[in-house]
């Protein structure tokens, strides 16, 4: 037999192991044939992928995620690691779906897939215990979180964190770069705030729900309050209900799609309401679930309920602008560069908002290359996906010192501590800010 | 490489029964002499059909053919070892096809090039591929002939559409159609233009045409050194302005663009020595509206350009495009380089040229198709007695040795006595191994040209 | 096993991570851009020529077919593995090696995106002027190995007119250098047969190519009609007037409403069709331009004539055209893109003659082309999950094809021919035709190592599966011995 025909009859033997046959997805939140039918494998988002243009492999490109979605629905490949490995190293942040043509819904795919991986799929011991813990117990638990949040601080401040920094003992047990990552836990939690109305200063303008958001209240209390103030300064009435949760954005990425709609339907008890103008927040990746919940409880009876409460949702920047600002009290004269969160540029279209605010307090905006492409923060993914999250981190800082700014204004706040860690790796020492801190200063 | 015993007496009766007496004859052979070698028999196919039969024996027979255009370059290259037949495209002259709405054109490869452009020009419309009187579609394809237009419409390889052509084993085979845009296919009008006839002949090609433009002004600006005017084109490079003839002419140069009779045929000798030295010219030619070219004059007005009026325009084109014939005419001992370099090479070129020249006692006259990087320059000589054949190769090997590796320059003409002494087609960025194997897949018996080009 | 010690070879010349051999990951390979399928069982990441060569060399010895990858956006199925073999994807040699502004010229390693080196290239105002609707993701040794166009390239040229020197490996791993910087090297022109083998001869490991200058100034003029014909018209009008635009591209109604619903340009959504036109040169001539070509339009019947008033308008214009056929995606599970060309005379009564078959197999077919070139691009949209839908799909493809070439045209003019119109060469050309390119092909890739099955017809055919979600073509799989 000729080599030739032995690879030919490799072939086969990998089409053996790789018969098509029944779906391998099953129970709820099954990825359709309608969501992933409308790729037509043209591949105009390859290079608009964050992870494809790191590792130039067609296995962690959008075009790839969606074709190994549908082998496994075809049967051909089953939930297993390797599926796992490269569903898991996408940093769900939608770059793709804005680059994309034909309209796939990309987010929508890759949610399902991991909501059946969750169903499908037993991850190591450990892994399992840490993921359920922390999305089933801790984010929509606030007395939880606050309980860590309190011993994280005791951590930071007792000079703990100090000597396992210096002792090298977190390299030795690979969390150096985690450490960095980690937000400083604030000495009161905005948690305190929940109830209350902030009346908005001379003429009312709009009232607003506010949405604080979980880890946010805990280590962003102080953006928290600088986003009632500015939104107040401009004649908005603030009201930060009680009854609001956690909005369910990593439980959902991550595939806990249960978890998430138990808190989406708190939220929208909570929120949903004539009163409010809007629902305000000033994180992108809750601003993109919040105005999902359509999606996430179309099962569910209360599914109008949740679209009449998505189209309410409105990032702050968005809302800002929408109605104006009131002329700031200080101008700011700097030259800046702005990120675009994903959640903010791919998963809600929000672009030129954050952009025209900076502008209208003085700033000049400098562009960098590829501003909309992901930091890679990805919610949780700086902590998941550590290696992958720097190189593509390492390449963004190139992008930011390729211009002259002398300060990096985003729009959520896990882009912040991302930049925030990168400048710290480059050696660069450029301020990072919310546009919200930026806006704060100048009122 | 040729094997097989060739059985050469038969070769008239063999072709007159395939061709039919009248497309064969063996009188006046001198007008298709090459090199001073004579062929065996002339051959006029009346058909295309005829020429595939015709090789098949050929390449049985072992018969050497030289295809033949208008006999216009046939001078190029080694000589060729032995000619049993010279195929002549002659009365292979017709127009197959002429689509003026779809600016598209098909020829047979022995139409006049001049009578093709003339049809075109009825409908206001321009065949870019420029040869004077006398070559045909297929020899001017063969030959990769280029002109002054080259900078604004580009090569052949760039609007020659398809070509039909001929192995020499007899097989027909075409690249490209009848459109402007086709990919089907491998890109067979890219082998056969330049290959000198030695991979097949030609029968008919396809060429895609422009518009004719309404009106052309052009500018004569003249500078003292060749460094200044290199400057100018390296602006002029990076400007908006897209000339449709961008030509560098060296003082020596000027010599030839006139009608005056020479004094010395066998030797460079200007005119009466004139009071007024002769400066490098930069020749520009726009194409479009007033408002177009008046915003090219100003654009220019630093360079203090002189404007040709409409029939000076049409003589300078005339004899710029004729320069290469003019100098052969005046000198018969005149060695033509065709160059091709990097563009930010041209001035290193030039001086080369002129350095190598002066060394061996010949005078360089350039013209320097300055936006595409190609050069026709003669080396003509300067002294009273006829040069030696080994000066020629000297001063080739000299000037070659200053040019840099992606660079050729091609000796296009030179004395026969002169051809043993040197390598005519001096060295190529390209693969020659592959160009061999290419040879010998499309003419296995080496029948076409033998000699002329890739010798083993 | 046979297989784990060529993966271990492979792993020796390129690293581990760079080679792909498990079943999992190697059917991530076995698509592009277009419905042909064919599983690899290697695929290999090289970093530079040296590891080319070496790959080369290995696959020759174990008589391993090679079969050259881009980006995977090709519409004839040219980087698919026809039997097994190794998936040689130059993905990582995506550097750009020299931007020589002195010279005009830029060289590449062949993975570079083609938007990406115009990008690099505009700070200093030049542009690559090949401009496929795909170049935010293609790459440029697909852009050499498909001969590419795009609009553009009705003034600018395609690929072929741009690229002067290539450095190739060839298939015994030999390194070869054809043409260089210069316009034309001494001999035959190497780089221009290259250039449209699809892979067949060698694997480009480096490009030179031309550069040109932005253009000081440029119109877009949107020419709307409400009848079809009068836009067909107008082609034939604007090439006899002797105008020739940058770009002449047309969309129909029923395409243009897909893709008005992705970019929002403001695409008329209820005409029968519109040229997109572009000028560019001057800011005199555009100008004056401009005015004739709109005087031309409303000759021919347009009804309206719009000059995009900024750059942002422009721009989005020109993404619904370079997006257009992913944007079928939002109506169409499958669309099956053809890529014929026709003489410009002909375009009328070749919209007419889609719009017929179309009608005979009860299928949609949408219009999108290169107006200027007469290079168009039916659409044929189906369901590739309904078997029937499916057939008459191909067999409509055919019948306009086959149209093509009885007026005179061709099966293809930018797309290539790969595995999936090899079938129709046979009908363009004559089998002596074919032996003569098949013997071009034997001088660079004797034992057809190089992407094997492509491009020449094979002598029979057999079937594929149809998978779901996606229309497997009724691709020519050969088993018997191709054409030598
Ligand atoms: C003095 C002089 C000045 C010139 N000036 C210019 C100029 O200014 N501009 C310009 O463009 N050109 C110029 N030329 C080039 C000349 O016009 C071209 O060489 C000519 O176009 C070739 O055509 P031909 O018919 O004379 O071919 P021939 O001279 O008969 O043949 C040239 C070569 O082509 C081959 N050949 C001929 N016909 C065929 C065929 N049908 N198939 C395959 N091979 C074939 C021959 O075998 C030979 O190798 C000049 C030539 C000379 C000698
Ligand atoms: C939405 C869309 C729009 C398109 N629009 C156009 C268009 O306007 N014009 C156009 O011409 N095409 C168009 N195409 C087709 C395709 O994008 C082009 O053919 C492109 O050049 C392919 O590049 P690639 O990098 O994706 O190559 P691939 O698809 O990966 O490969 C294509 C071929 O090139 C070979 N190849 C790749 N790299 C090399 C190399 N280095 N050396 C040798 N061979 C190699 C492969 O073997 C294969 O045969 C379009 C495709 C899509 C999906
Ligand atoms: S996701 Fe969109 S852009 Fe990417 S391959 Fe699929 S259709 Fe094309
Ligand atoms: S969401 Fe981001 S990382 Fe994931 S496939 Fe899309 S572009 Fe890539």
């Amino acid at each position: 037999m000729s080599h030739q025909d032995s690879a030919i009859q490799t072939a086969e033997e990998h089409g053996h192991s790789l018969q098509m046959g029944e779906s391998n997805f099953a129970g709820p939140d099954r990825p359709t044939w309608e969501l992933y039918a409308t790729c037509v494998h043209c591949g105009l988002c390859l290079n608009h992928c964050p992870t494809y243009r790191v590792l130039g492999m067609e296995m962690d490109s959008p075009r790839g995620r969606i074709y190994q979605v549908l082998q496994v629905d075809a049967g051909r490949l089953p939930i297993a690691e390797s599926f796992v490995t490269h569903i898991d190293r996408c940093l769900d942040c939608r770059a793709c779906e804005s680059a994309c043509p034909s309209g796939v819904q990309y987010g929508h795919i890759v949610e399902r897939a991991r909501a059946q991986i969750e169903q499908h799929y037993q991850r190591p011991w450990l892994a399992r215990q840490i993921r359920s813990f922390f999305y089933r117990h801790v984010l929509g638990d606030r007395k939880r979180l606050s309980q860590i949040a309190t011993l994280l601080r005791f951590y930071q401040r007792s000079g703990l964190q100090s000597l396992a920094q210096h002792c090298g003992a977190l390299k030795l047990i690979g969390m150096a770069e985690l450490d960095r990552l980690q937000p400083r836990v604030d000495d009161r939690f905005f948690f305190e705030q929940f109830g209350q109305v902030f009346p908005a200063s001379g003429e009312r303008r709009a009232r607003v729900a506010f949405h604080a958001g979980c880890i946010a209240s805990v280590a962003f209390s102080a953006l928290n309050e600088a986003t009632v103030r500015v939104l107040t300064k401009n004649g908005i009435e603030v009201c930060v209900p009680a009854g609001q949760n956690c909005c369910g954005a990593l439980q959902a990425h991550a595939g806990f799609r249960d978890e998430a709609r138990a808190l989406a339907r708190q939220n929208i008890a909570a929120m949903l309401d004539d009163r409010f103008d809007a629902v305000v927040t000033n994180a992108a990746g809750c601003g993109s679930t919040l105005k999902e919940y359509g999606d996430l409880l179309r099962e569910d009876g209360q599914c109008s309920d949740a679209e009449r409460f998505a189209e309410k949702v409105k990032d702050v920047t968005e809302f800002l602008s929408s109605i104006g600002l009131r002329p700031p009290e200080r101008q700011m004269k700097l030259k800046a560069t702005y990120q675009d969160p994903c959640h903010l540029a791919h998963g809600q279209r929000i672009r030129n908002p954050p952009r025209e605010l900076l502008r209208a307090v003085g700033i000049e905006l400098e562009e960098m290359p590829h501003s909309d492409q992901c930091c890679g923060s990805a919610g949780s993914y700086n902590v998941t996906q550590n290696e992958l999250s720097m190189k593509i981190l390492d390449a963004k800082m190139n992008d930011v010192s390729s211009t002259s700014a002398e300060l990096v204004v985003t729009a959520n706040v896990g882009c912040m501590l991302q930049l925030r860690a990168g400048m710290d790796r480059a050696g660069l020492n450029l301020p990072v800010k919310h546009v919200i801190e930026v806006l704060d200063e100048c009122y | 490489m040729s094997s097989g015993i060739s059985i050469r007496h038969d070769i008239v009766p063999q072709l007159e029964q395939l061709l039919g007496p009248e497309a064969v004859f063996v009188s006046d052979l001198q007008r298709y002499s090459i090199d001073g070698v004579l062929p065996t028999a002339v051959a006029r196919p009346g058909s295309a059909e005829q020429i595939p039969a015709l090789l098949k024996i050929a390449n049985e027979q072992n018969w050497t053919v030289v295809s033949f255009g208008g006999g216009t370059r046939q001078q190029v290259g080694q000589t060729i070892e032995r000619i049993d037949i010279v195929l002549s495209t002659e009365r292979l002259d017709k127009i197959e096809n002429y689509d003026p709405g779809d600016l598209t054109i098909a020829v047979q490869s022995g139409a006049r090039v001049d009578s093709v452009s003339t049809a075109c020009a009825q409908h206001r419309q321009l065949l870019a591929l420029e040869a004077p009187a006398g070559a045909t579609i297929g020899g001017a394809l063969a030959a990769n002939e280029s002109g002054p237009l080259r900078a604004g419409f580009g090569a052949p390889r760039d609007f020659c559409i398809g070509v039909n052509f001929v192995t020499g084993d007899g097989v027909k085979g075409r690249g490209g159609g009848r459109v402007v845009k086709n990919v089907a296919g491998y890109d067979l009008m890219k082998l056969m233009i330049g290959s000198f006839g030695t991979l097949g002949v030609i029968v008919s090609a396809n060429f895609k045409l422009f518009p004719l433009a309404q009106q052309t002004a052009t500018f004569i600006t003249e500078f003292d050194s060749v460094a200044q005017a290199i400057q100018v084109r390296d602006w002029l490079l990076r400007s908006p302005l897209a000339p449709i003839s961008a030509e560098l002419i060296n003082p020596t140069a000027s010599e030839y663009l006139t009608n005056r009779a020479p004094r010395d045929p066998d030797s460079w000798a200007p005119e009466a020595p004139s009071q007024q030295k002769k400066r490098w010219m930069l020749a520009l030619r726009f194409a479009g509206s007033d408002r177009l070219l008046a915003r090219c004059r100003k654009e220019l007005a630093f360079a203090s350009p002189r404007d040709l009026t409409e029939a000076e325009q049409m003589a300078f084109w005339r004899a710029v495009a004729g320069f290469e014939a003019t100098a052969i005419e005046r000198h018969r001992n005149g060695m033509i380089f065709h160059v091709s370099a990097p563009l930010a090479e041209s001035q290193n070129v030039i001086e080369a040229a002129q350095g190598a020249a002066t060394d061996y006692n010949f005078v360089a006259s350039t013209i320097a198709r300055v936006t595409v990087g190609t050069l026709v320059i003669a080396f003509l000589p300067l002294a009273v007695d006829p040069p030696g054949a080994t000066q020629f190769a000297s001063a080739a090997s000299h000037f070659r040795s200053r040019l840099s590796r992606g660079a050729s320059a091609v000796v296009m003409r030179c004395p026969l006595e002169a051809k043993p002494q040197f390598d005519l087609w001096g060295s190529t960025p390209s693969d020659i191994a592959l160009m061999r194997k290419i040879k010998r897949a499309f003419d296995p018996n080496n029948i076409l040209n033998r000699g002329r080009f890739l010798v083993e | 096993m046979f297989s784990f010690g060529i993966a271990s070879k492979l792993k020796k010349i390129v690293g581990r991570d760079s080679v792909l051999d498990r079943a999992e990951d190697l059917m991530l390979y076995e698509y592009d851009g277009s419905l042909a399928r064919g599983m690899p069982n290697f695929v290999v990441f090289p970093q530079n020529t040296e590891q080319v060569s070496a790959i080369m060399k290995l696959a020759c010895s174990e008589q391993l077919s090679v079969i050259p990858r881009g980006a995977g956006t090709g519409l004839s199925g040219g980087a698919i593995a026809r039997r097994g073999g190794i998936v040689l994807s130059l993905a990582r040699m995506n550097r750009i090696l020299e931007i020589d502004v002195a010279n005009l010229r830029a060289t590449v390693q062949p993975g570079v995106v083609n938007l990406d080196l115009s990008a690099a290239l505009a700070p200093q105002g030049f542009y690559f002027a090949p401009d496929p609707s795909s170049q935010k993701a293609c790459t440029i040794g697909g852009n050499v190995a498909e001969n590419s166009g795009g609009p553009h390239t009705l003034v600018s040229g395609v690929t072929v007119n741009h690229v002067t020197g290539i450095e190739v490996v060839l298939p015994d791993g030999r390194i070869a250098q054809l043409g260089s910087k210069s316009a034309n090297a001494a001999g035959y022109d190497l780089p221009g047969v290259f250039v449209g083998s699809e892979g067949t001869f060698g694997i480009a490991t480096a490009i030179t190519v031309k550069i040109c200058r932005l253009p000081e100034s440029v119109a877009t003029l949107l020419s709307i009609y409400d009848d079809v014909q009068d836009a067909a018209n107008t082609v034939v009008a604007l090439t006899t007037e002797g105008i020739t635009p940058a770009a002449i591209e047309m969309l129909d109604g029923w395409t243009l409403r897909a893709v008005e619903a992705y970019v929002h340009a403001g695409y008329p959504l209820d005409s029968a069709a519109v040229l997109l036109i572009e000028l560019e040169g001057l800011r005199e001539a555009v100008d004056e331009q401009a005015e004739i070509v709109s005087a031309v339009c409303r000759r021919a019947g347009a009804r309206e004539v719009r000059r995009a008033k900024d750059e942002n308008e422009r721009q989005l214009l020109w993404k619904g055209r370079k997006t257009a056929f992913g944007a079928i995606g939002r109506v169409s599970p499958s669309y099956y893109v053809q890529d014929g060309v026709i003489p410009r005379t002909r375009v009328p009564e070749t919209l007419r003659k889609i719009e017929e078959v179309g009608k005979k197999h009860s299928l949609t077919i949408g219009n999108i082309f290169h107006a200027g070139d007469g290079n168009l691009h039916p659409l044929i949209l189906f369901d590739a999950r309904d078997e029937q839908q499916t057939r008459r799909t191909l067999e409509a493809g055919r019948e306009i094809l086959e149209f093509c070439i009885s007026v005179g045209g061709s099966i293809t003019g930018e797309h290539g021919v790969g595995m999936e119109k090899q079938d129709l060469m046979s009908s363009l050309f004559s089998d002596s035709e074919l032996e003569v390119m098949a013997r071009l092909r034997k001088c660079f890739n004797p034992d057809s190592v190089l992407n094997p099955q492509k491009l020449l017809p094979s002598i029979r055919t057999c079937r594929e599966t149809v998978m779901p979600g996606h229309a497997s073509l009724d691709a020519p799989v050969a088993s018997g011995a191709e054409l030598r």
